[in-house]
């Protein structure tokens, strides 16, 4: 499954955060943040649902497809 | 137990188990493998003295190991690609065996034996169950 809109970039360059931080946060690797941006790969609801409360968003804000 | 996990990487390109990421993880290799080559190179132990130690340590490094393995942080895209890799390794295996299996029957009907190694029957009989008992626990889970 693809995702057509993708924000977390955006997101996260709003929140001058780095992709090392915001892996770290989210207690995930630099890797999958790079993979999630460049829309290589779609993330579980778990992990969306951190993403949307670490940027105070909705999930629906960041992904869609 | 002894190492810890972030000391290490899981290997993915080269096999199963792990491998040093720190100068920790390469001091902890040293220290374990050592005194098994210092155990075998002891004179005046008896042959039983030195296979039950080294059994021992060897059995203490496993368990170890899998302790770090079972300890290691990894994220839920690591473990995707973690379970498609095994699963394509025992793809393979199970090929293997079953060619065997069957390189084995045929060869034997030519000499009108009925043989299979019961290694290799055990392998894929236990691999059945291993699936079975698997699927039914993460039904019951999830």
């Amino acid at each position: 499954m693809a995702i057509a809109k993708n924000r977390l970039k955006e997101y996260r360059e709003k929140a001058g955060l780095s992709q090392e931080k915001l892996a770290e946060k989210l207690g995930v690797t630099r890797q999958t943040i790079i993979s999630l941006e460049s829309n290589r790969y779609v993330p579980s609801l778990e992990l969306a649902l951190k993403l949307a409360k670490e940027f105070k968003c909705r999930v629906e804000d960041m992904f869609g497809i | 137990m002894i190492g810890k996990p972030e000391w290490f990487k899981r290997r993915k390109y080269t096999g199963w188990g792990i491998m040093p990421k720190t100068w920790q993880g390469y001091v902890y290799i040293a220290v374990m493998i050592l005194p098994l080559i210092f155990f075998q190179a002891q004179p005046y132990w008896s042959d039983r003295t030195r296979m039950i130690i080294t059994l021992a340590w060897a059995a203490l490094l496993a368990a170890d190991v899998i302790h770090i393995m079972i300890k290691m942080k990894r994220d839920e895209r690591e473990r995707l690609h973690e379970a498609i890799a095994e699963r394509n390794a025992f793809w393979f295996m199970m090929m293997v065996l079953v060619i065997g299996i069957a390189y084995e029957v045929a060869s034997n009907a030519a000499n009108q034996k009925i043989y299979v190694s019961p290694f290799m029957a055990a392998a894929v009989i236990g691999a059945v169950i291993v699936k079975m008992i698997t699927n039914i626990y993460l039904e019951r889970k999830n």
